[in-house]
């Protein structure tokens, strides 16, 4: 059955939180388990990268059964915004001193990608991942 | 169903596709009383049609086949009447489909059945219908939008099912390509051989890590001899497979790089120096040795080997 | 909270929970004091019920074997389970400043070769 999870991020045990609801979700989703660890990786360096540029913010993760199965997640905050987003999907960009595989990394881990950001206007990242 | 997306949002896209609306439903319970009289016969169109053909002997040789189709083709045809087109009849046309399938009847063959069976049916509206024939004519076109939304799901459930089994004989071929192989206490052996693709290096990958917590190994040797080809794509992937072991402990070794491939990737611009590399498969193992504390010695001049292990 | 235990000349450092950011930052304050105090000669990092390594948890953890190298002392990490090497590799994650080994018993032994290569050398 689809199910859909809320976390409001605003400290950094959030982030914990938000993988672990994010694992739950991936399990019962049919989702084997080394999938489930990468669910929860994206998760956590999404997560992350709110607390660290935004403050706050939120992760919704959406299991979805449409046409086929898998997981969504969107997190979304209303920070600052990304001035370059090309530049932010690179390995190794960062503006805060961080290894900068955040967003690039989520992206790998996923199957599905989108970023909607601007600056003054907040950040919303989306991705997805198809159970094989 | 689930698998192959058959959602309620699904079902009524496709009733969308073959223009099914609540005045088709109408229109076809017209006809409902008519056709629930001549079920019998009609059925009898559709097998007798197969009974004339060779590709239909895997479904029509067997008995208890046959009796259990016959009653799902009776039921389908009362059911295609009734003027309701949802996730229940859907899900009868997938029982009835997986049948055919699992019977080897080939989607042609279905296609030829059914349409023998319309046309017989078209036959007995219209001979009905002589007071009105053009009432009768739009009830039998609007069956027939019931019957492309049922070709539809029969043509995908047998297409999906006959996937299915190309999708597990796959999952075997690859299970068995990618064997990790304990070739000493502690030692690991990954010959690697054919295509390196990102969803087989995945496999290589995850295999080798729980091979590698399994057997408590400390030095895999990884032999690339087989390998079709080592572009910068399948480069990266053996170095991330060499990376995974060595977060968990591992020494990875590297063989069989021939000097060929190795131009190429230096041409390439590829790094290698993270791989820990040696020339051949059995220098890797000897290396492999070294590195875990066994010494070879031999015993016997016939080049008989006793391995012992340092203290 | 991360407990730091002592074993001869070794300290160990067992993550039990799901690593917060601020468990990693406590564990690296009181590794850099620990060492000195108990003259410690090497240090292991028990990861085995971690279920996830983010870049930042990678990024500290490599902050902590500077660390714990800078005050004289080996360390080694063990225990990374087959799904979250996996992950980590995917992502682009690597940690190739810090020894590896499986689990505890070869984290030890990793150490204890290390001591010994040291003597012979010395």
């Amino acid at each position: 059955m689809p199910a859909e999870t809320r976390v409001a991020i605003d400290r950094e045990t959030d982030i914990v939180t938000a993988r672990q609801k994010g694992r739950e979700l991936a399990a019962a989703c049919g989702f084997a388990s080394t999938d489930q660890t990468l669910i929860a990786l994206a998760i956590s360096e999404l997560a992350r990268n709110i607390v660290v540029y935004a403050q706050r913010g939120e992760i919704i993760v959406k299991s979805e059964f449409g046409e086929r199965r898998g997981i969504e997640i969107v997190a979304r905050d209303q920070g600052p915004g990304i001035l370059n987003v090309a530049l932010a999907l690179q390995d190794g960009y960062s503006t805060a001193k961080s290894l900068g595989l955040g967003l690039p990394g989520a992206r790998r881990v996923m199957d599905e990608f989108e970023i909607d950001s601007a600056p003054g206007r907040g950040t919303t990242v989306t991705v997805r991942k198809w159970v094989r | 169903m689930r698998e192959m997306g058959l959602t309620a949002q699904n079902i009524e896209r496709r009733r969308n596709f073959v223009g099914l609306d609540s005045d088709d439903s109408k229109r076809i319970v017209r006809i409902q009383e008519l056709v629930e009289g001549h079920l019998e016969e009609l059925t009898s169109v559709f097998f007798a049609f197969l009974g004339g053909i060779d590709e239909a002997r895997p479904l029509l040789g067997n008995r208890d086949i046959i009796e259990k189709v016959r009653l799902l083709k009776k039921e389908h045809l009362s059911e295609m009447v009734r003027g309701e087109y949802g996730t229940d009849y859907i899900e009868q046309r997938v029982r009835l489909a997986v049948v055919y399938s699992n019977a080897g009847l080939a989607s042609r063959v279905f296609l030829g059945a059914y349409h023998h069976m319309l046309r017989a049916l078209g036959v007995l509206v219209m001979k009905h219908s002589e007071h009105d024939p053009m009432a009768g004519f739009e009830s039998y076109m609007s069956l027939k939008k019931v019957a492309f939304l049922d070709i539809g799901i029969i043509v995908d459930v047998i297409v999906f099912e006959r996937e299915r089994v190309i999708r597990q004989q796959q999952e075997a071929i690859r299970e068995l390509s990618t064997p990790v192989l304990q070739i000493r206490e502690r030692l690991l052996l990954l010959p690697i051989i054919g295509v390196i693709d990102t969803q087989r290096a995945r496999l290589i990958t995850d295999s080798l890590l729980r091979s590698i917590r399994a057997n408590r190994a400390r030095v895999v040797v990884v032999d690339v001899t087989g390998v079709a080809t080592i572009d910068s794509k399948v480069a990266n992937h053996l170095l991330q497979t060499v990376t995974a072991a060595r977060l968990m402990g591992a020494t990875a070794i590297v063989t069989g790089i021939s000097s060929e491939v190795a131009q190429s990737l230096v041409g390439l611009g590829i790094d290698l120096v993270k791989f820990n590399t040696v020339g051949d498969l059995q220098g890797g193992i000897e290396e492999a040795e070294r590195l875990i504390g066994y010494r070879v010695i031999q015993t016997t001049d016939n080049g008989a080997a006793e391995h012992m292990k340092e203290a | 909270m991360v407990p730091i235990l002592k074993h001869g000349k070794f300290l160990i450092a067992s993550i039990v929970s799901a690593l917060t950011d601020q468990d990693l930052i406590q564990l690296r304050d009181e590794l850099a004091n620990k060492i000195g105090q108990v003259r410690a000669h090497g240090v292991i990092i028990d990861v085995t019920a971690v279920d996830v390594l983010d870049s930042f948890a990678t990024r500290t953890l490599r902050d902590i074997a500077r660390t714990v190298k800078l005050r004289g002392a080996k360390i080694v990490l063990v225990g990374i389970q087959p799904d979250v090497a996996f992950a980590m590799v995917q992502l682009g994650l690597s940690l190739d400043e810090v020894d590896t080994a499986l689990d505890l018993e070869e984290g030890f032994s990793h150490l204890r070769r290390g001591e010994e290569r040291s003597r012979h050398a010395g």
